[in-house]
């Protein structure tokens, strides 16, 4: 599991089945020192995370698996909202 | 997932039974700045169609071979969807 910031959201209409319906934003992975990874991730997002916030991934598929069904790729899902985050000087704090 | 824009396609032949009929796309990992190509490429496999210069978003892992499920697959980068639009706020 790792902590990412919401950047926006995708939309696509060509998708595997199993995805019909869900809602996918984009993120950008924080790092231990508060930076941004370089490469955007895509995530599902069943909890309506807002742009800004920070969520924890997790990229275990077996969450999707439950809900999307066997044959689902879907492997990146929120699994909490962030709400408040302690470390030395805030250093992954989202807005940082 | 990543997202990453098609590149080209792979013929194999031969290639072990699981991939007969199966598309292979080279895909390029894009990065944050202006959503650009640059990370390092990789082959993925694609069953929506995507064509060159597409972006799609690709599952990498285990879960990649789940489409194929019960089936055994040696995939390890599915495409899972193609994208329209990505709508990013500052």
């Amino acid at each position: 599991m790792f902590l990412a910031r919401i950047e926006g959201t995708v939309v696509s209409s060509t998708k595997h089945p199993t995805l019909d319906g869900c809602r996918f934003l984009i993120a950008q992975r924080l790092e231990a020192d508060g930076t941004a990874g370089l490469e955007p991730i895509v995530i599902i997002d069943w909890l309506g995370a807002g742009n800004g916030s920070t969520v924890l991934v997790s990229t275990d598929g077996d969450i999707a698996r439950a809900r999307l069904g066997n044959t689902t790729p879907a492997r990146m899902v929120v699994v909490g909202i962030v709400d408040d985050l302690q470390t030395r000087k805030s250093a992954m704090r989202g807005n940082a | 997932m990543r997202l990453g824009i098609v590149r080209g396609h792979v013929v194999l032949n031969p290639a072990v039974t699981a991939f007969r009929g199966k598309t292979l796309v080279v895909l390029e990992p894009v990065t944050m700045e202006n959503l650009r190509g640059g990370g390092k490429s990789l082959i993925a496999i694609d069953a929506l169609g995507a064509a060159r210069g597409q972006i799609v978003a690709f599952t990498e892992g285990r879960e990649a071979a789940n489409p194929y499920w019960p089936n055994a697959v040696p995939v390890d980068a599915y495409c899972s969807l193609i994208v329209d639009s990505i709508n990013i706020q500052p």
